[in-house]
């Protein structure tokens, strides 16, 4: 069935993909709206080029379907992609044309866009002035932001990027994040993966986390954030401490770090938190919230932390 | 916002142009074509009449003359330029198809909106008019060399001799020469969609073609179905085209490897369609598997 909420830009319903006996995809179900900046975060090999290339059309899913702009992609791929700006993986280039040629190719093969965007598309990614230089003389970097520019040579409104700051070098990550956040503060929308964290964390707005294949959760990143929080405290008996802490409701976790105490809990309950440890004469000595990353909360929706968890 | 007019495949075609023009292939296929023309019309037409033309043993150089000299040169030349240039284009074909693989940019072109019939549609006809392109400078150059060695034989520069061709006709022998190369430059291009690799494009042409001798002169060394099987190799039916481009009762030169006899060969328009077959079931099997298959690299 058709989604038709005008602000949902790229759905996704039950994708699947399986190779012979290996699943690569699982019962996909995303939706990205209009104008979020969206990272699609997975460790290597979670399944996030399989789901790129599913959406654009490049690979047959097993189940399941994908919707851009509306539109199923099943019977209007060409109608969704040509509105859409994509990088794979690895810049594909022609590496015999110059910069600008490749723009120009690029720029065809999108039904034609006027030398004047070509010019703008190089300045934008700051190669104006290498734009005639064969694409085999640039580096990784510099072929990583010819890429940026292809895919934003027609003005697309929907942009898929796949690790686009691959081979970039401080500077140049910094600038592809900016970069993507003012396209999603001007209303593009952005669909990008990654698997560093902390660059998703600075651009985007939304998150879907992807392990072995399948949608862990997703969400607004501040909204996932505030399920990560945890609140750091030292008692007098740790082990009981936290005994009783995993047996409270809206505990989700508990971690012992030496003499410390992780508690995954709600900040606004620490007065409770602390009233229950106190009515089995349980004392804090110490009690502090602890700043939550994404990185934290990646590593512990993927199962990657290095320490134990007790729930 | 860039308007999107009706999807443009001049474009298309215009970015495959593009592509194929800055590659050395068509170069080094011009310059190659070029070298043979060369060869056959100063070495083997007007260096070997100017040995001959006195020695009534070698017939005073007449199968050299016409080696060189117009209009029956032009024979010789498009007989060459079939066979050198079903194998030139066939790896240009075979090149430009895979290599778009090996760099990724299939992946890249797909996910920009075009259709994948559309994307083969557009790289087969811009090989094709580079290719054309290549192969009438190649011929010319060829029929300039003739023209002068013409001149320097004291002949006349006329394409009015007993049997010889009209403009018109030129223009049709070229064409039937052009019809040659297709079987085997889609037979390039058909594996070179299916396995992804020039390697196995342009390997495959070259044991096609091999192999397609051996088995044609087997043939034609029996009589009865065995002989009449011939019919049905693109080869056999390549000469048959070839032949009719022949001027008088007379042969040339020519630097194709190719069985000089004339006798049981199909009629040029039956040979037609069943290059026609070929093509087809080149082409056929080329889209299917693209249209069908995941395009992961």
């Amino acid at each position: 069935m058709l989604n038709d909420n005008p602000d949902v830009v790229l759905r996704t319903v039950g994708l699947a993909k399986r190779y012979r006996r290996l699943r690569a995809l699982a019962d996909l179900n995303l939706e990205v709206c209009r104008g979020q900046v969206f990272g699609f975060l997975g460790p290597n090999g979670a399944g996030k080029t399989t789901t790129i290339a599913l959406m654009l059309g490049l690979i047959a899913p097993t189940a399941g379907h994908v919707e851009m702009f509306g539109l199923d992609t099943r019977r209007h791929l060409s109608g969704a992609l040509r509105r859409t700006g994509a990088i794979l993986e690895t810049p594909s280039l022609y590496p015999h044309l110059s910069g600008r040629d490749n723009l120009r190719v690029w720029g065809a093969l999108s039904g034609g866009v006027e030398g004047k965007r070509v010019d703008e598309a190089l300045d934008l990614v700051g190669l104006r002035g290498r734009g005639r230089d064969k694409v085999r003389t640039y580096s990784l970097g510099m072929k990583q932001r010819l890429g940026l520019a292809a895919a934003l040579l027609h003005d697309p409104e929907l942009l898929v990027l796949d690790e686009p700051t691959n081979g970039l070098d401080p500077a140049g990550i910094r600038e592809v994040r900016e970069l993507i956040s003012g396209l999603g503060q001007i209303g593009r929308t952005v669909f990008v993966s990654s698997h560093l964290l902390s660059e998703v964390e600075q651009m985007c707005d939304h998150v879907g986390i992807v392990k072995e294949g399948r949608l862990l959760t997703q969400g607004s990143v501040a909204t996932l954030l505030r399920r990560g929080e945890v609140l750091e405290m030292r008692v007098t008996e740790p082990d009981r401490a936290a005994q009783l802490l995993g047996s409270l409701a809206w505990v989700n976790r508990v971690r012992r770090d030496h003499d410390r105490l992780l508690v995954e809990a709600p900040r606004e309950r620490a007065a409770e938190l602390s009233r229950a440890l106190a009515e089995h004469q349980i004392y804090l000595s110490e009690l502090r919230p602890r700043d939550s990353s994404l990185e934290e909360f990646f590593l512990q929706v993927t199962g990657k932390e290095a320490v134990q968890w007790s729930a | 916002m860039v308007s999107m007019r009706a999807w443009p495949t001049s474009a298309m075609l215009a970015a495959e142009l593009l592509k194929v023009r800055s590659r050395w292939m068509p170069y080094a296929l011009l310059l190659l074509m070029v070298a043979g023309a060369a060869i056959l019309i100063w070495l083997g037409g007007y260096g070997s009449w100017v040995e001959e033309r006195n020695d009534p043993e070698f017939g005073y150089g007449q199968e050299s003359l016409r080696t060189f000299a117009l209009p029956w040169s032009l024979t010789g030349l498009l007989d060459s330029g079939q066979f050198w240039g079903a194998i030139l284009v066939g790896i240009l074909v075979a090149s430009a198809v895979a290599t778009e693989h090996g760099w990724g940019t299939v992946r890249q072109a797909l996910s920009r909106g075009q259709t994948r019939s559309q994307y083969l549609t557009a790289k087969l006809l811009g090989i094709a008019i580079a290719a054309a392109i290549t192969l009438l400078l190649a011929f010319g150059v060829g029929v300039g060399f003739s023209v002068i060695a013409t001149a320097l034989a004291d002949r006349p520069i006329t394409l009015d001799v007993p049997g010889g061709p009209s403009v018109p006709d030129v223009a049709l022998m070229v064409l039937r020469a052009g019809y040659g190369i297709m079987p085997y430059a889609l037979l390039a291009f058909c594996l070179a969609v299916v396995g992804r690799s020039t390697t196995l494009g342009v390997v495959g042409i070259l044991f096609f073609m091999f192999v397609e001798a051996i088995v044609l002169g087997i043939l034609g060394e029996q009589s009865g179905w065995a002989a009449d099987a011939r019919a049905f190799f693109p080869g056999h039916n390549v000469q048959a085209l070839l032949a009719a481009n022949r001027i008088g009762s007379l042969g040339g030169n020519s630097l194709a490897p190719r069985d000089a006899a004339l006798a049981d060969l199909p009629d040029p328009g039956i040979a037609a369609l069943v290059l026609a077959a070929y093509c087809a079931g080149f082409l056929a099997i080329a889209f299917v598997i693209f249209q069908r298959r995941d395009i992961n690299a």
